[in-house]
């Protein structure tokens, strides 16, 4: 399981191609770096020739649909506004797996805990409709922090204490916080106006989340993105450059040898899932407090399973998620275009995170396979 | 008749009913692991399994060439596993979620024409006839599928006891050193093991689409491939125990509409929750920090 | 010891075949592992294959067994020249293997594995009938019993042995090859199976290949010795005709690299007039299989000596250090470190400077990922310079520290941000001794087979580098398979068996045949 955290190194005796006629300086010093970004880039190639091939089975033409989903994705301002909304639950979840893979965990608890982030949001919202914008948002963002993240510290508990396997668990506590969303939107929490979607009470208009404003110039976008962003660079800093990012990634790669040390191997995996799920919540925090302004069933949109494909993607590395949650942010707004023209189930999407799922699995092979990157 | 009776039966009934397709996936997953690998993606064969058998039921005509094509599908799925898990540095776990959104997204992607139109369904054997109650012809009203499923679990447990082939898988799971030296194939055996296994998967989705709740939707699963990954923990790595795990577990998973039925709301979509919180309990109760499980094959995540 | 009754060796028909092996090269890539290599094993007799770690001895017989083939040169079964490709074909020339490592599946009986082990396997297997032919086959055939009911893993590792053993014969293979066989066995065990094989070789039943670095076993045991150096053969000859400096010549290249240690007085004063150092009380700690590994040991580890405690490997040593390392609860008793209680926590680890170097340091002191600086940097990356403020990583001080120790330690690598995975074996030693030894104000060090995989001259510098830690004064706790490394450093010894401590001993009085009995618990 550690193997997936492994930052990728060139195993010596493999065949390939032959090396490059390029300086060997220039191929120590760069080799690895090219390698770490042309393998995962061709994988996304290849996953999308496999799903041109797919869509020309069902046929439609690949490259009309290619251009649909780069018109609906990236061709436009308005289209683009619309990727940068789904990119920033995206790098907020990724992290959610991101994080404790870097503990050598494999975590997919992201959905439940975005839930559990976005119940805990409106519970602050509702407590404090009159406290100022800024400390009301900041309560909500925290109330979201701290149920996403206890929800992935207990799957981190159970693992550390009990050797309950993560990866198994916390998808059961996906499941287990969609039945807690559904009570309580259905009983306790529910707005008896909301008929035919059960959910909460609205919080109140004046705490919600705005749109990211420069000057007078204002995006369709919301502030949550700035909060992907920033999560994304802080934890990188945090996991590469400081004490605790040293623990955990010893841990990640040994814990007898961590405990060695006298390293505090439990200490530090549950905080790191803390973080973790504690990211998740934000962005359940968000959905809540910038776009649907109440909990409902809209919360599992399914941000969370994409966030899994992000973080392997971008091979759990907190600042490539950043692109590669940009990329599928655009592959998730053209699922409507794809549903209009092409007449294809809103499925599509996720055939193709599955086929980029299992060819950036295939590619993670490849790594020292070629001796062209070879230093 | 005597009432208690009749609710004793309706248990037994409801953990039949519901427990199938638990066996299966669970039998499947035990051969899996038996050779080595831990297969999450079993939740995508069984997906894909209950699509592809109601549509091929829906077309043909006959429900049994569904479960067949099922098994096709499944065993398909699993190859891609071995394959991809078999890969230098990837890791089972991943292929294995990676094939779980993978087979949900076929499934979901074939199976949208299929949601309406209704399929011919598998019979049920009336071994109620006897009598003259509604309600016992009703529970007793049981899928050749289960009975399969129970010759399946006791073939497995002679088959891993008492054949060349068996015997090749638990050395390739408990000890792959020794396989190797004993000159076992282990990427041949953990291949036949894991199509065996995510075979089975798909007749455990058949059972689903084509007997109870009988209709292809896409929530027909709700995790029960996962569960049944955590019920093989729970049975000790022993066919027979899954048996018994799956059966516990049909019968748990009829709490909430029974209780429903009674006139009981509250709480009803917690109730939906008792499944997963019951896995999660089991899987407590069975797993341990401090010592290795009894009956776990040796290889099992640890990347060999 | 049981003698093999007469009328079993009859039924032995077909005699051992001979074994020659003619100009036997290997090459891996541009790396010659065996240059052309001759020996001949005659039938019935036992040729002991000497040599260091490396040596090219497992190579060899890896080309034997079919495992990798030869580059070039020939085998000869019995006269006639044998293509052997696979293993199956040297199985079926009736050559089998006996590993340094079981080959058993821990979760099968006896049994099952014997029957598995079979090249035609039937289908269907009816265990009533293999059960009843086994039977016969350990009354009849079998020189020695094991159950045959039980599990592998109950096994102690000497029925382990003699399981494998008895696997070979079970297959009728004619011709063995066993791959250092005694090193998991107690001397009494190690002495009762090689006794039972030259008996089975002097009544021309066998022929065998035994590969070895202990002496002792070349001379009470071998006919015919030869010596491997560095992929090529360093000397031949008739066992009776070489002496013990003869053969140590031969193994190092002439030039006996063998000098004592140097140490300063060893302990003849009386340890109590020490400080105590480290104080376990009365431990136990469980296995992984739920079990007691250790039962209730007690002992005490005074500043400035070196204490050693000797067994057979799996008699709760692991278990025990990993305790003391902090890798393993206790289930009862405690640790005192300087008259404190001790729990392997950061804070205590860098209180009292215990330092713990477990066996296989890769897979039990490493992060194989991380790079070889950040490796040693374990100890460290907390303090300040590699810490600024205590929580903003300095990598380039982190660098920095690691060069003199690459240096000192003589560590080849690439440099220091070379994965510490990529470095060999006895390399990847050295730079977690480097990190264990290199802090001066060390205290206690605990380490576990400190010398496994090197060759003579580490070795000796690992030696050197403990007794000169232990004349600074550091308190120093050796847990070793190796007697004879352990007679050479320790001014105490220990006896562990069975997860108990069986036996204590100053190391200047000690007594090898007391030892061992103890070693077999039967103390």
């Amino acid at each position: 399981m550690a193997e997936l955290s492994a930052t990728p190194s060139v195993q010596p005796g493999s065949a390939g191609l032959a090396p490059l006629p390029a300086s060997p300086r220039l191929r120590r010093a760069w080799g690895p770096a090219f390698e770490a970004i042309l393998i995962p880039l061709g994988a996304i190639l290849l996953a999308l020739v496999l799903f041109g091939l797919f869509c020309k089975a069902q046929g439609q033409d690949p490259f009309k649909v290619y251009a649909s989903i780069y018109k609906a994705s990236f061709g436009s301002w308005f289209a683009f506004q619309n990727t940068l909304m789904r990119t920033a639950p995206l790098m907020l979840t990724a992290l959610c797996t991101a994080l404790p893979a870097r503990l050598g965990m494999i975590v997919i608890g992201n959905e439940g805990a975005l839930v559990m982030g976005g119940i805990g949001a409106v519970i602050a919202g509702l407590a404090v409709p009159a406290w100022p914008h800024h400390l009301a948002l900041g309560f909500m963002a925290l109330s979201g922090i701290v149920w996403g993240g206890l929800w992935i510290s207990l799957s981190a508990g159970l693992r550390q204490y009990r050797g309950v396997n993560e990866t198994i668990s916390s998808l059961l506590l996906n499941y287990i916080s969609i039945a807690i969303l559904n009570h309580l939107v259905n009983g306790p929490m529910k707005d008896p106006t909301s008929l035919n979607k059960p959910s909460s009470f609205p919080i109140a208009e004046e705490i919600m989340l705005g749109r990211i404003t420069f000057g007078d110039f204002t995006m369709r976008v919301h502030w949550g993105l700035a909060f992907g962003l920033v999560a994304c660079v802080i934890l990188w800093f945090l996991m590469q450059r400081t004490t605790f990012g040293f623990q955990a990634r010893f841990i990640g790669a040994n814990p007898k040898a961590a405990r060695l040390g006298g390293l505090p191997v439990n200490r530090t995996t549950l905080i790191t899932c803390f973080l973790a799920g504690g990211c998740a919540g934000v962005a359940g925090m968000v959905e809540v407090a910038a776009v649907h302004g109440r909990a409902n069933e809209s919360l599992a949109a399914g941000f969370g399973y994409a966030g899994i494909l992000v973080a392997f993607v971008a091979r759990f590395h907190p600042l490539a998620i950043v692109p590669v949650s940009l990329l599928l942010g655009g592959i998730l707004a053209s699922s409507g275009i794809l549903q209009r023209a092409h007449k294809l189930p809103d499925s599509t999407s996720l055939v193709f995170q599955g086929l980029v799922f299992l060819v950036i699995l295939f590619s993670d092979s490849l790594y020292g396979r070629f001796k062209i990157f070879k230093p | 008749m005597d009432s208690f009776w009749l609710v004793t039966m309706a248990i037994l009934a409801g953990a039949v009913r519901g427990g199938t397709p638990f066996l299966f996936v669970s039998l499947g997953e035990c051969l899996t692991e038996k050779s080595g690998k831990i297969n999450l993606g079993q939740e995508g064969s069984l997906l894909a399994g209950a699509m592809t058998a109601y549509a091929v039921s829906y077309h043909s005509g006959s429900p049994w060439y569904g479960v067949l094509a099922a098994m096709g599908v499944g065993m398909l799925l699993g190859l891609l596993f071995a394959w991809l898990s078999q890969l230098p540095r990837t890791n089972d776990i991943a292929v294995g979620i990676a094939l779980m959104l993978f087979g949900s997204g076929i499934a979901f992607f074939f199976g949208k024409p299929y949601i309406q139109p209704s399929a011919p369904l598998l019979p049920g054997i009336p071994l109620g006839a006897w009598s003259d109650s509604t309600q016992i012809q009703a529970a007793l009203r049981i899928c050749p599928l289960f009975f399969l499923g129970l010759l399946t679990a006791y073939f497995l447990a002679w088959f891993l006891r008492s054949t060349r082939w068996g015997l090749q898988i638990r050395a390739a799971g408990d000890q792959p050193s020794a396989a190797r030296a004993l000159g076992i194939s282990l990427k041949a055996v953990r291949t036949w093991a894991a199509m065996a296994g995510s075979g089975l998967a798909a007749v455990g989705g058949s059972y689903l689409s084509l007997y109870y709740p009988g209709a292809w939707t896409e929530a027909i699963s709700g995790g029960q491939g996962l569960m049944a990954v955590a019920l093989v923990i729970f049975a000790r790595w022993d066919p027979k125990m899954c048996l018994v795990a799956s059966l516990l577990f049909g019968g748990a998973q009829s709490v909430g509409p029974a209780l429903q039925a009674a006139g009981i709301q509250t709480g009803y979509y917690l109730w939906n929750a008792s499944p997963y919180v019951l896995t999660l309990i089991v899987m407590v109760i069975t797993c341990s920090t401090k010592k290795s499980l009894a009956g776990a094959p040796g290889a099992l995540a640890t990347g060999e | 010891m049981t003698l093999i009754p007469p009328e079993n060796l009859e039924r032995f028909t077909q005699a051992p075949a001979s074994l020659d092996l003619y100009r036997i090269t290997k090459k891996f890539g541009d790396f010659t592992a065996a240059d052309e290599i001759s020996l001949t094993v005659p039938p019935g007799t036992v040729h002991a294959l000497l040599g260091e770690n490396g040596a090219g001895k497992s190579t060899l017989v890896k080309c034997v067994m079919g495992f990798h083939p030869a580059t070039s040169g020939e085998i000869m079964v019995g006269g006639h020249v044998r293509e052997i490709q696979h293993p199956s074909d040297a199985r079926k020339y009736g050559i089998g293997m006996v590993y340094q490592h079981f080959t058993l599946v821990p979760s099968m009986t006896v049994t099952e594995n014997l029957v598995l082990s079979r090249p035609d396997v039937p289908a269907a297997v009816n265990w009533k009938r293999e059960t009843a032919r086994l039977e016969e086959f350990m009354a009849t055939e079998a020189p020695f019993k094991v159950p045959l009911h039980k599990r592998a893993s109950e096994l102690a590792a000497g029925e382990k042995q003699k399981t494998e053993i008895l696997k070979q014969l079970y297959l009728k293979s004619r011709i063995l090859i066993l791959d250092e066989p005694t090193s998991v066995l107690t001397p009494a065990e190690a002495t009762e199976v090689l006794a039972l094989l030259r008996q089975m070789t002097v009544a021309g039943r066998l022929s065998i290949i035994i590969i070895t670095h202990k002496f002792r076993e070349v001379f009470s045991f071998a006919d015919d010795v030869t010596v491997l150096r560095r992929g090529k053969l360093a000397g031949q000859g008739k066992v009776k005709d070489l002496d013990r400096d003869s053969l140590a010549a031969m193994m190092m290249g002439g030039t006996s690299s063998a000098k004592p240690v140097p140490s300063a007085p060893r302990a003849t004063t009386s340890t109590s007039s020490r400080r105590t150092a480290l104080r376990v009380k009365q431990l136990s700690v469980l296995g992984d299989n739920g079990l007691t590994a250790v039962k209730d040991v007690s002992f005490e580890l005074a500043e400035g000596e070196v204490l050693g405690i000797a067994g057979v490997a799996g008699n709760g040593q692991r278990e025990l250090m990993e305790v003391l390392g902090g890798q393993r609860p206790a289930a009862t008793g405690s640790l005192e470190a300087h008259g404190q209680p001790y729990h392997g926590t950061r804070r205590d680890i860098l209180a009292h400077q215990f330092h713990t170097l477990p066996e296989e340091p890769l897979r039990n002191a490493c992060a194989p990922m991380l790079s070889m600086a950040e490796n040693i940097a374990l100890r460290t990356f907390d303090q300040p310079p590699q810490a600024r403020w205590k929580w903003l990583l300095n990598f380039r001080a982190i660098r920095k520290s690691a060069l003199p120790l690459i240096e000192a330690y003589s560590i080849k690598t690439r440099g220091p941000d070379t994965p510490i995975r990529d470095l060999s074996g006895g390399n990847v030693q050295r730079a977690i001794l480097a990190r264990e030894l290199s802090t001066l104000p060390l205290k206690i060090l605990v380490v576990s087979e400190p010398c496994f995989g090197l060759d003579f001259a580490a070795t000796d510098f690992v030696h050197q580098k403990i007794t000169e830690a232990r004349d600074r004064g550091v308190a120093v706790l050796v847990v070793s398979s190796d007697l004879d490394e352990l007679l050479k450093i320790t001014d105490r010894l220990l006896v562990m068996s069975g997860g108990q401590i069986t036996y204590e001993t100053p190391t200047a009085t000690a007594d090898l045949a007391v030892i061992g009995t103890h070693m077999a618990g039967h103390g």
